[in-house]
């Protein structure tokens, strides 16, 4: 990783702690040149140990965890709320959530699938909070009217979150994590906590309930 | 929702990821169709950006963490204060004429050092009549015979002069001052011993119950 060991000289940068590594980047020098040489070392800290550094004082380090979900469960958060600004504001408040009651999670190794418990509820809650914002039958219309001239992102999305709308929030779970975030199986059932012949049950369900919102464009 | 209307079962193995999976024509299309609806759908959906993160981490950043062991660890954990010095400066003179202020307001006569004796002690009042006398005092073993020893308040009515005053476990002599000249024994006590001196001195003792004998 880094040879010619005797003209290096590596010290400790008085930059910020890395965000993924915990430790301040490092600086070698080779024959006058300074190479910032954090990036050949990076490898993510393990929730489990800034679960137990937060916890032991650092709070500062929480930042991690929130940007490390935030960009991982936005799009189910947005698809499970309908709306972009309620989503932002339920990951806001489950992170909240999630800090003040870090020191009950009891098993920091699975702070994700802890956490995403937490922002699944406060997602339901957000979207019995908004109501009903449009009904299927109405959006389906719509899409199928203009269907001759396409339909756009904007339509689209307003059409299947209403679809979405109409699952039972165990079916729109199950549905988000396996088309809109793409995972497998195995993967959310781990996030579930259900076993994989009952999500696939969901996801067909849900899948029925969309074929006909998708006719209009066949 | 019956089964007619929804998706076959090839295209739910097919979007299930079977390795398996048979697909007709038909049946491709409308999967491929549903990926294509699925995928634009996905990447139109909003990802707020690091003002989330910054949202959240100024509510936390505040409070404590969850629980007694977080909520401990928080108000044992240190962290920068910023003081100004002339703050500083105003709180020490408020604390030092505060402290001053609270001395003044003692209620009880000031007591002669002598008479502070070491606990424990016992608070015994003493009295003597004398309507004519101007001034009355008490000295005695416990003043170091001062002639000034302990002055006593006259009831103007009574004609009786009288004083508290905290005396050390013991046995103790005495005797009142009249008008800074006259030495007399205390009329009142039980007990009178000769000084040697051709005067007679009151004696009295005290226990941890109070006085035993005078």
């Amino acid at each position: 990783m880094m040879g010619r060991g005797s003209t290096r000289v590596a010290r400790r940068s008085s930059a910020s702690f890395d965000e993924d590594t915990l430790s301040r980047p490092q600086v070698t020098r080779y024959f006058c040149v300074r190479v910032r040489v954090s990036w050949c070392r990076r490898m993510s800290v393990p929730d489990e140990v800034v679960v137990q550094r937060i916890l032991a004082g650092e709070a500062e380090l929480f930042r991690i965890l929130v940007r490390r979900y935030r960009e991982e469960f936005a799009r189910y958060a947005a698809s499970l709320c309908g709306d972009a600004d309620v989503a932002a504001d339920a990951m806001q408040e489950a992170f909240i959530r999630a800090f003040d009651a870090l020191d009950s999670c009891r098993e920091p190794a699975r702070f994700k699938a802890w956490f995403f418990r937490i922002l699944t509820n406060q997602c339901h809650n957000a979207r019995r909070g908004l109501g009903v914002r449009g009904r299927l039958d109405d959006i389906v219309v719509t899409a199928a009217d203009r269907a001759d001239a396409g339909v756009s992102d904007e339509e689209l999305r307003e059409a299947i979150d209403a679809a979405l709308g109409q699952l039972t929030p165990e079916q729109r779970e199950a549905f988000v994590l396996k088309h809109v975030d793409g995972r497998s199986y195995a993967e959310i059932a781990d996030l579930l906590g259900v076993g994989e012949d009952a999500l696939k049950m969901r996801v067909h369900r849900a899948r029925d309930a969309l074929k006909k919102l998708l006719e209009p464009w066949s | 929702m019956s089964e007619r209307e929804g998706y076959s079962q090839e295209v739910q193995r097919f979007l299930d990821e079977e390795p398996d999976a048979q697909l007709t024509e038909r049946a491709r299309v409308d999967a491929e169709r549903f990926r294509e609806a699925l995928a634009r759908y996905a990447s139109s959906l909003p990802v707020p950006g690091r003002e989330l993160d910054a949202a959240v981490m100024s509510v936390v950043g505040a409070r404590p963490l969850g629980g007694v062991r977080g909520l401990v660890r928080w108000l044992f954990r240190p962290r920068p204060v910023l003081l100004r010095p002339v703050l500083i400066a105003a709180g020490l003179v408020a604390t030092t004429a505060l402290g001053w202020w609270l001395g003044q307001q003692g209620g009880s006569p000031p007591v002669p050092g002598a008479l502070i004796a070491e606990a424990p002690t016992v608070l015994v009042r003493f009295e003597l009549r004398a309507p004519e006398a101007v001034q009355v005092a008490l000295s005695g073993s416990f003043t170091g015979w001062d002639s000034e020893g302990v002055a006593l308040s006259k009831n103007a009515q009574t004609g009786v002069w009288s004083v508290t005053v905290p005396l050390p476990l013991g046995e103790h002599e005495y005797s009142f001052v009249i008008d800074g000249q006259r030495w007399i024994p205390d009329p009142k006590a039980h007990a009178q011993v000769d000084d040697g001196f051709g005067q007679t001195n009151s004696v009295i003792v005290v226990g941890p119950r109070g006085v035993v004998r005078s």
